[in-house]
């Protein structure tokens, strides 16, 4: 178990973000219920049948809460008892396992509050509610304000207002989506946008309010937003909810259209919620893994200045040849243990062992690799993104562009990692210990898998229009997936200074995936701008990943 | 499955893909022996200070000795709400301490602290 902890702890902020987006759809939905669907459902034609959907919405969502919770709480327990030696039911005693299962209790308890024979009357409003408070208010008992030194209760109630913001609003998107399709005419998306606008805006005052004061607390001053993770993390957020409230802006003026009988789109509507869904959704899970990183006002030491940043980034020509692989670090240091091994007639230890939490010796060597791998996988990027905008320029036969991603992949593959399997020591099961080769395998994952998608949409191998889909998703994925890629380099400020470089690498993922989205989904004039907008998003990408340096 | 419900689907699918990094939650901010620092051989008293409130009880502190034999520490009780306090005799030579502390609000963070026993003037 001890090798396990690393990689269960990354685990255990999966379903954190998992927790989060049930949570938020679960309390979304009760507060679309009750103070939407049920108040107007006389208005609506189709009224009876969307308060029997969106229930069921928030029916599933709470067992999706129900089953994240007891997973996530299962992982630390699991750990906490094998790692300190304690029974099962004194680590059930800890403050995160009593507030995981209260909040899977209120979820569980949430199912006959929202069956149809509970519709009815104050009680079937007030339960849901009163469930969702008890529920909302655990959930504040596992973030950073439980744990600071001071001023712990006003920080809770800012938590949970923070998270009663983002479930009012983006966990409540999924049910507007739900009530758009569902409803068939004028007067009922008047009603529904108008009302569902209102909640937003508590929505969105909910979060600004609670995010300054949070940032007030937990950031302290600019140089916490540019020089530690933490500030870097909450900027990445606040850059996604800006994007999100420019897409609630335009939706907002096809409500006010709506309710002044004007016309409107209101698939633009549905698309623009679509792709809030998904914006939304990342920065849950860029808050799941928030709730891991030290509070930058914490951070002290080991901040980056603004001079640091400026000599970091200054540009320099792409590193394009690669150092041998007998020159890395753990190379030398394996080779020497080797040697040592023979000398006394023994096995020879392994330099590194995955999931020990011993991070692996860095040389001037093994930056140069890392640097070489980043730009070729840049000129790779650069290169799919010139094709696609060539493709869609109109010659037709680049539409093979997507094989370039295999090619990619294998590259990733095989370079990304040196001391794994196939060119190290550490064998290609043992090394999924090791957080960072576990996200590099991922994203190879993910790069074959939507590189063959839209390969195979675009020659015509796959025809429905929902396999054309799984690109944009997986992009955006991918894109996530950046924005909380780690580097285990002992150098707090070094590890910064990358990932400095990875968020906006991360945030242009995030556009190219839903600009392809909605490339996809909206018809007309927005929907071709979108199709030039991703490939673009792309050689950004590329861009960035050539001006990638690690010293 | 309408179209519609397929988009929400691949959503959902889409998120269990999404991986998160686990960085550092608790930072230690001070700690008798400092890393890389020195004691006097004989009974020690270690302290461990970080920036958040810690479950001392489910926490842990091993001693690894120069013969690379690990020994589980007691946790002092009634340490501040942020320590872990412990204490040990130790003869002179290469320590480190490996601490796993356990934050109230449920994060782990590890590490490790090497230090040097020396004999006593």
């Amino acid at each position: 178990m001890e090798l396990l902890v690393d990689i269960f702890g990354y685990l255990s902020i999966i379903l954190h973000g998992f927790t989060i987006v049930a949570q938020s759809m679960t309390l979304g939905g009760i507060l679309f219920l009750v103070f939407l669907v049920r108040p107007f459902a006389h208005l609506l034609p189709q009224g009876a049948d969307l308060e029997r959907r969106v229930a069921r919405l928030t029916i599933y969502s709470a067992i999706g809460l129900i089953l994240a919770e007891i997973a996530g709480v299962g992982l630390q327990v699991a750990v906490v008892k094998s790692t300190v030696g304690l029974t099962f039911l004194d680590v059930m005693q800890a403050p995160f396992a009593i507030a995981g299962t209260i909040k899977t209790v209120c979820a569980l308890l949430l199912i006959p509050c929202l069956g149809e024979r509970m519709s009815r009357g104050l009680l079937g409003a007030v339960l849901p509610l009163l469930l969702g408070a008890a529920e909302l208010t655990a959930a504040t008992f596992t973030t950073h304000a439980y744990a600071r030194l001071d001023n712990n209760v006003l920080l809770l109630f800012v938590e949970g207002l923070h998270q009663f913001g983002a479930a009012i609003w983006i966990g409540a998107i999924p049910c507007f989506v739900l009530a758009l399709s569902k409803l068939q005419n004028v007067d009922s998306w008047r009603v529904v946008g108008a009302r569902f606008s209102r909640m937003s805006m508590i929505g969105v005052a909910s979060i600004i309010i609670s995010g300054t004061i949070m940032s007030v607390f937990y950031i302290g001053d600019v140089q916490g937003f540019y020089g530690t993770a933490y500030g870097v993390m909450v900027g990445a957020k606040i850059a996604m909810f800006v994007a999100l409230l420019l897409l609630g802006l335009g939706n907002l003026l096809v409500t006010e259209r709506l309710r002044k009988n004007q016309d409107a789109s209101v698939i633009r509507l549905r698309r623009f919620a679509e792709v809030e869904i998904g914006i939304g959704f990342t920065i849950f899970f860029a808050a799941a893994s928030l709730t891991s990183v030290p509070p930058a006002v914490d951070l002290t030491n080991d901040r980056v200045t603004l001079h640091e940043i400026a000599v970091r980034n200054a540009p320099a020509w792409p590193r394009l040849t690669s150092p041998d692989h007998d020159q890395l670090a753990v190379s030398q240091a394996q080779a020497q243990l080797d040697h040592e091994a023979e000398q006394r007639h023994q096995a020879a230890a392994q330099a590194i062992i995955p999931g020990s939490g011993v991070l692996a010796p860095r040389n001037a060597e093994d930056i140069a690799w890392s640097e070489y791998n980043h730009h070729w996988a840049g000129i790779f990027v650069l290169v799919i993104g010139l094709l696609a905008l060539l493709n869609r320029a109109g010659v037709r036969w680049l539409r093979h562009w997507p094989l370039l991603f295999l090619l990619m992949a294998g590259f990733l593959l095989v370079r990304s990692d040196p001391e794994v399997w196939p060119m190290g020591q550490e064998g290609f099961w043992a090394a999924w210990r090791d957080v960072e080769v576990a996200q590099h395998r991922f994203f190879v994952a993910l790069i074959i898998m939507f590189g063959l998608f839209e390969w195979a949409v675009r020659t015509g191998r796959l025809h429905s229009p929902k396999a054309a889909l799984v690109f944009p998703l997986l992009v955006s994925v991918g894109g996530a997936m950046l924005l909380t890629h780690s580097h285990q380099i002992s150098n707090v400020k070094d590890q910064l200074l990358i990932e400095l470089t990875h968020t906006p690498l991360a945030l242009a993922g995030v556009s190219s995936g839903w600009a392809r989205w909605l490339e996809l989904r909206l018809p007309g004039r927005g929907g071709r701008i979108a199709g030039w907008v991703w490939p673009i998003c792309f050689m950004l990408v590329g861009v960035i990943l050539l001006w990638y340096r690690e010293a | 499955m309408s179209s519609h419900r397929f988009g929400s689907f691949l959503v959902a699918a889409a998120c269990a893909f999404v991986s998160m990094a686990a960085s550092a939650h608790a930072i230690l901010l001070d700690s008798t022996p400092k890393p890389n620092g020195t004691l006097a051989a004989g009974h020690v008293q270690m302290m461990f200070k970080y920036n958040s409130k810690i479950d001392q009880h489910r926490s842990r502190l091993v001693l690894i000795g120069p013969d690379k034999t690990e020994t589980v520490l007691t946790i002092v009780a009634d340490s501040k709400s942020n320590e872990l306090d412990t204490s040990a005799d130790l003869t002179p030579g290469a320590y480190t301490l490996r601490w796993q502390a356990l934050a109230l609000d449920g994060h782990i963070t590890r590490g490790d602290l090497p230090f040097t026993v020396v004999a006593k003037q």
